[in-house]
């Protein structure tokens, strides 16, 4: 391994002390790469025919596709002003709101499901909310874009918080002594160089999203053809004995979160370079 | 013009409590103070970055107390210059003029103006990450510039470059001010820098302003004991009145077991300070008048590249700069006997 040129002149313990740090790095990333192995070594043909060729896959895959982009989406909408109001203002309630943002990170995936099952079926307001504005949430579609944003979300909101942190306030206040408004300072300077940190949230909300399942079995289920989304598709082949079949899909799962995750990241270093 | 009446504004335990100065149309004043003293806070108050609690601000006889920094015609640099990192240093010294929606042609002509002024035209296209301190900071005045304010706040403009971009930054930033006669005001808390461009200073400490004045006002007739030693003056002694001089203005103060004659009419204990360049020494006990005259011993030197600092144990521990030359005269080595003259009208009572 070379040494990076500004890297500074190291002894051998400091030798020692790299060895150890790429020894974790080369163990996780192995394991990785070896269950991934395993799962493609264990696939046969046949397997990966029927995952490419089956439409209900296809239609799997296209709703995982536009609902975990939809959630994203929905996500920054949120995080944005969210992170902005989190960093720059003090307000009374501004810790509590802050934990608040945090609690569906510790929520056990499940527990949300069935905590919006409950308030959809169970609730006076749930109730109005799908019988009378005929929002209807539970075992359709728009409840997979509901379930992935109350599951993913405080990931985007956190991560948008703490781009906004490292942004220096005198930037915004320079802009503002140059006649921006406050709205002004954030739209031209406090955005801009909070994006990358926000892209990061979005990332994460995203690579997340595409992958719920518990949340999703217990609020929308998965009927084939109108909730199934590639997580539950490897469930419910799984459970009836297609493993080869669930695997394959899994594999498709992996792959195309990892050529999403590839280009969103390249797209992001590319315009590092720029700044 | 620029005027604050009774400015006070409180930050946790900090407070800046009823600041108030003037710095009239085209004069470069500075605000001096250790750090923390509330220095970058009192700019933040005028440009209407934070609210003050009380008091007013008025930029040419009008009120801003209540106008948003954008209206209020002040031109900023902070300190370390906040350049916008995304930004080239043409985009950067734009900015404003984009803000203010102004045309391609008229950004263009300011910002190549700006440039022209601060010699700046080969950085334009530069990332200003590139950019040296000195760079930086010429970009960013020519940023503040652009806008045409009527007042320019510059906040240690000059504190993070090296001693010869300081002195070589200052001259420039001193000849823009007076080429645009633009009103302003520069924190810092180097006297040397100071010095070198302010027409009038104002000394802040703990949130209270000291003393305002020009510079050798500052110097010489310091206000209280904290202005003195800010001025970079030891020698500040407290005695008691032991006699009025008869036939004379002066009046004899008793100190360290001598009798020391001081100006003006006093009474009880009064404080006095003596400017370390204003001690004369000799080798030769016998020259001088009788009054005023220390026996000393030199106990230390240093040199500080434009002055010779001098240590001396007597009746009363003084430090004395002199020139290279005035040292040299004096052939003195340590634990040499010298005689100190402190001359009356060299020696100023505290007000306090």
């Amino acid at each position: 391994m070379r040494a990076h040129p500004d890297s500074p002149v190291s002894s051998r313990r400091s030798h020692i002390f790299t060895a150890v740090c790429f020894f974790f790095l080369a163990v996780f990333a192995t394991s990785v790469l070896l269950l991934i192995i395993a799962d493609i070594l264990y696939i046969d043909k046949k397997a990966v025919v029927s995952v490419l060729t089956s439409s209900f896959i296809r239609d799997a895959l296209w709703l995982s596709t536009w609902t975990s982009f939809t959630t994203t989406f929905i996500s920054l909408l949120f995080a944005v002003p969210m992170g902005y109001a989190l960093s720059r203002f003090r307000f009374p309630g501004r810790s509590l709101a802050d934990s608040i943002v945090d609690l569906p990170i510790v929520f056990p995936p499940l527990v949300a499901g069935l905590t919006l099952l409950v308030f959809f079926s169970q609730t006076a307001l749930g109730r109005w909310i799908q019988e009378d504005l005929g929002l209807e949430f539970v075992f359709q579609p728009k409840g997979i874009v509901l379930c992935q944003f109350v599951v993913t979300a405080s990931f985007a909101i956190r991560f948008a918080k703490t781009a906004f942190d490292e942004v220096d306030r005198r930037f915004e206040n320079v802009a503002l002594t140059l006649g921006c408004t406050r709205w002004g300072s954030f739209w031209r300077i406090s955005l801009p160089l909070a994006r990358n940190g926000i892209i990061a949230g979005g990332i994460l909300t995203w690579a997340r999203a595409f992958g719920i399942f518990g949340p999703l079995m217990i609020f929308v289920g998965s009927f084939r053809g109108r909730t199934e989304v590639l997580s539950t598709t490897v469930f419910l082949e799984q459970s009836v004995g297609n493993l080869e079949v669930a695997l394959a899909v899994a594999l498709l799962m992996i792959f195309i979160a990892y050529i999403a995750l590839l280009t969103i990241r390249l797209v992001v270093s590319s315009s590092m370079v720029k700044l | 013009m620029i005027r604050t009446d009774k400015l006070s504004f409180r930050i946790g335990e900090f407070q800046l409590d009823q600041v108030s100065i003037e710095v009239t149309r085209g004069e470069y004043f500075s605000l001096l103070g250790p750090p923390g003293s509330g220095k970058t806070l009192f700019l933040e108050c005028l440009c209407g970055l934070v609210k003050v609690l009380s008091g007013q601000i008025y930029i040419d006889e009008k009120d801003v107390k209540n106008l948003e920094p954008r209206v209020r015609g002040i031109g900023y640099v902070p300190q370390d210059y906040a350049l916008f990192p995304n930004l080239s240093a043409e985009k950067n010294i734009a900015f404003g003029l984009c803000v203010r929606g102004c045309s391609r042609e008229v950004i263009s002509r300011k910002v190549l103006q700006a440039a022209e002024i601060l010699d700046i035209g080969h950085l334009l296209r530069r990332s200003v990450y590139g950019l040296s301190g000195g760079e930086k900071q010429r970009v960013a005045l020519a940023r503040a510039l652009v806008m045409e304010p009527k007042v320019l706040l510059l906040d240690e403009p000059v504190c993070a470059l090296d001693e010869a971009t300081r002195q070589e930054v200052c001259a420039q930033i001193h000849s823009v001010q007076r080429q645009l006669g633009l009103t302003t005001i520069h924190v810092s808390h180097n006297l040397e820098e100071t010095f070198s461009v302010a027409d009038r200073a104002a000394i802040l400490y703990q949130g209270r302003l000291q003393q305002v004045g020009a510079m050798n006002e500052l110097l010489r007739r310091p206000q209280n004991e904290f202005v003195s030693r800010f001025m970079r003056c030891r020698n500040i002694f407290s005695g008691q009145v032991s006699a009025q001089e008869p036939n004379s203005s002066n009046t004899r103060v008793r100190v360290g077991g001598v009798d020391l004659l001081v100006p003006g009419k006093h009474r009880g204990r009064i404080k006095f300070i003596i400017r370390p360049e204003s001690i004369l020494l000799s080798n030769n006990p016998s020259s001088g008048s009788v009054d005023n005259k220390l026996q000393v011993k030199l106990i230390c030197s240093r040199d500080f590249g434009n002055y010779v600092q001098v240590e001396l144990k007597g009746p009363l521990d003084l430090v004395a700069h002199l020139s290279h030359a005035a040292f040299a005269e004096l052939k003195a080595k340590l634990q040499t006997d010298l005689t100190a003259v402190l001359q009356a009208e060299n020696i100023h009572v505290l007000p306090e």
